[in-house]
């Protein structure tokens, strides 16, 4: 396991729409070891290494279909680096 | 039916694929800018573009986020909502926003535009076009969120020409001068790496969060709108500085070069928001010191910089300075501001005993021994029917611009002057800094349209203050001291106690 | 050069130069030690204008911004760094204070 494994990434999202904070509640479901943090208007997410999210996930959470790209209107935020987005998935993670 | 391309093939078959190699025209005619700089781009296709928007997704989503932003300026002006801020003193803040960043994001708009068209590359050249277009919707999500309170504040009226000339604003100005008349790689370490990723929560959280405290919802809204097109711009900076460092090793030492220029050119011009954080907010969000240390030594020296070391990177030179300087920068600035305000679209007032409390606490080590004592005086001045102001036109760095108030590294009690002797006129700086971006281009910015010289050429409407203001297009209600100006005597008036009309 | 620029050369003049102020220049001025005064300021002035006349004219009403300072208070002067010890008929161009040259006093 390198040092940079266990960098934190993170995310902050609006805390503007029940839409959201589906998105939310799939990426706790989908990563270990999130912390959710709230601020005013904010909702802070961090995890050790990764995060990701997944479009099925948020599907079945939301009831209607939704596209990745979607995410545009939540995210405000990221630290790490964006290593995929596609029609399935969002990943975050650190590059070394 | 036909299946649906995967949003991968989509992507490259609306942007990447639509490119072509010229067959009839020197390659170095079309794209003439991408020489000169010494950069050494082999495969311009290993750009990587993480969020493959095409242009109708783009539009799709960015037409949502101002259709919901303009919804709540609607409501925000039907519900007279410029009487619900804590108090109008606030504004400064914004008043500040809108004359100093505002512009920045229209000249980013435009210089996009030009890298939209003079990149080798289709990747980069995409990714230019839809950061040209964000910027320009930021300039007019700005406009729109602010001119609620242009209708009932001073200082937000003429912000376009001030820019062009009022002596604080040629700060930022000539922040985004140099970025721009520098080549387009360096363009893009400067403001999408520098500025769009390693300062820029430095920069738009103190705002938005500082509006959501103090009851400025259209500015809070707008940070929130905004912000998530920063997420791309960021991406931006972050894939512009990878891209530059894997294509050859001998871009590294000029990315490390641009780096250290960047950092402390970006570091002077957020002393303006670090004012703003500790001093113009009356509901506090947190201190200058404690964003700094979350926003950049934690996530960006802590963070990104471990991350570039692979490169070869190192964090930037002076940066150790920036981090000395935490318990004193917004103390020293906005003692400066209030100094000048006399000349400036915006107010500036003694802070009041729950300020200064509050100030104490945040800096318990330098507040008390420094700054308070000027803030006494400052205080009996103004019993005694004065007010203090600087009476005179003060030095100013040939770098950054600002006026040379910041003091020696370790010794908060002398001011930092550096000087240079080029081609037989002396030229003075802020700090080694300043000094050692100047010692590297000097050519550059012996060419610096410094207000206080200006001024003294008359080149700024006339000699006495009156005709400088009018000159800059201030006027009455925009400045000088905020107790009794028509800001304040205002905000007294629509709150006080008024019978209902029956 | 040391700047890097697209074209074979980059050389242009200084936007704050000497003969920009004709038979004038600008004089930086810093009371050490006075942190009511955020910075030194900066004058225009004859070069051949005595330095008693910069004093009194210049140097004392910009000071004054302090409340509790008195004309003439200053003492300790260097001029680029080296000790000064001005007398107040002589010119400014006769002490060897030029163009963007920086006084500083303490009171």
């Amino acid at each position: 396991m390198t040092a940079s494994s266990v960098r934190t990434v993170g995310l902050d999202l609006q805390e503007s729409s029940e839409d959201t904070r589906r998105v939310v509640e799939a990426i706790e479901q989908d990563n270990d070891d999130v912390v959710v943090t709230q601020i005013p208007g904010l909702v802070k997410i961090q995890a050790p290494g990764q995060l990701v999210i997944r479009r099925e996930t948020v599907e079945s959470l939301l009831g209607r279909p939704w596209e990745t790209h979607e995410f545009q209107l939540a995210i405000v935020s990221y630290y790490g680096h964006i290593a995929e987005w596609d029609d399935d998935e969002i990943v975050i993670k650190w590059d070394h | 039916m036909a299946k649906k391309l995967s949003m991968k093939k989509r992507y490259s078959a609306l942007t990447r694929d639509l490119d072509w190699t010229p067959s009839y025209v020197d390659p170095e005619k079309v794209f003439p800018y991408t020489s000169f700089e010494g950069i050494k781009i082999h495969d311009w296709a290993k750009w990587e573009d993480p969020f493959r928007l095409t242009v109708d997704s783009y539009y799709k989503y960015q037409a949502e986020k101002d259709k919901r932003l303009y919804a709540v300026l609607d409501g925000f002006a039907q519900s007279q909502g410029h009487l619900s801020l804590s108090d109008a003193k606030y504004l400064n803040s914004m008043k500040l926003f809108l004359q100093g960043v505002t512009p920045l994001e229209y000249a980013a708009h435009r210089h996009f535009a030009f890298l939209a068209r003079h990149y080798n590359g289709p990747g980069p050249r995409f990714a230019a076009l839809c950061q040209s277009i964000d910027e320009l919707r930021h300039t007019q999500t700005e406009i729109h969120t602010l001119s609620t309170y242009n209708k009932y504040y001073g200082g937000m009226h003429s912000w376009p020409s001030q820019f062009d000339r009022v002596w604080y604003l040629s700060v930022p100005k000539s922040f985004f001068d140099d970025a721009m008349s520098a080549g387009p790689f360096e363009f893009l370490i400067a403001i999408s790496f520098s500025f769009e990723y390693l300062l820029t929560n430095l920069l738009f959280v103190p705002f938005m969060s500082g509006a959501s405290f103090n009851g400025d919802l259209p500015s809070m809204t707008f940070g929130f709108s905004a912000q998530s097109d920063e997420s791309r711009h960021m991406t931006l900076g972050l894939e512009a500085i990878k891209f530059l460092l894997e294509q050859d090793e001998a871009n590294v030492p000029i990315i490390q070069a641009w780096i250290d220029k960047w950092f402390w050119r970006g570091y002077r011009l957020v002393a303006l928001i670090a004012q703003m954080i500790d001093y113009m907010l009356p509901r506090k969000v947190m201190s200058w010191q404690e964003s700094f240390e979350l926003y950049f030594e934690e996530q960006m020296l802590n963070g990104l910089f471990k991350d570039l070391e692979f490169y070869g990177i190192k964090p930037p030179r002076h940066v150790e300075h920036a981090i000395a300087e935490k318990e004193i920068l917004s103390h020293q600035v906005y003692w400066g501001l209030y100094s000048f305000s006399f000349a400036a679209a915006f107010t500036t007032t003694v802070p009041d005993a729950e300020h200064q409390d509050w100030l104490r606490a945040q800096y318990p080590g330098t507040f008390d021994k420094h700054y308070q004592p000027l803030w006494d005086k400052a205080a009996k001045i103004q019993a005694d029917g004065g007010r203090f102001f600087f009476q005179g036109l003060p030095q100013l760095c040939q770098v950054c611009q600002i006026p040379m108030l910041f003091t020696e590294p370790g010794d908060s009690t002398t001011i930092c002057q550096r000087e240079r002797e080029y081609q037989g006129e002396r030229y003075h700086f802020c700090s080694d800094g300043c000094q050692w971006i100047f010692d590297r281009e000097p050519e550059k910015y012996v060419q610096a349209w410094l207000p206080v010289h200006q001024i003294f050429q008359g080149n700024c409407g006339g000699p006495s203050v009156p005709e400088v203001l009018a000159w800059y297009g201030i006027q009455d209600g925009d400045g000088g001291e905020y107790v009794g100006s028509a800001d304040h005597v205002d905000w007294e008036r629509w709150h006080a106690a008024a019978p209902v009309r029956s | 050069m040391a700047v890097r620029a697209i074209t074979e050369t980059y050389d242009f003049p200084s936007r704050s130069r000497q003969e920009l102020y004709g038979d004038d220049q600008l004089v930086h001025v810093l009371w050490k030690g006075n942190p009511l005064l955020c910075a030194a300021a900066t004058f225009r002035a004859p070069r051949a204008m005595p330095f008693g006349e910069f004093l009194a004219g210049l140097i004392d009403p910009w000071a004054g911004s302090d409340p509790d300072y008195r004309p003439g208070a200053g003492r300790g002067w260097t001029l680029d760094g080296a000790a000064f010890d001005p007398s107040p008929e002589a010119s400014l161009a006769e002490l060897g204070v030029g163009h963007k040259s920086l006084l500083t006093f303490e009171a």
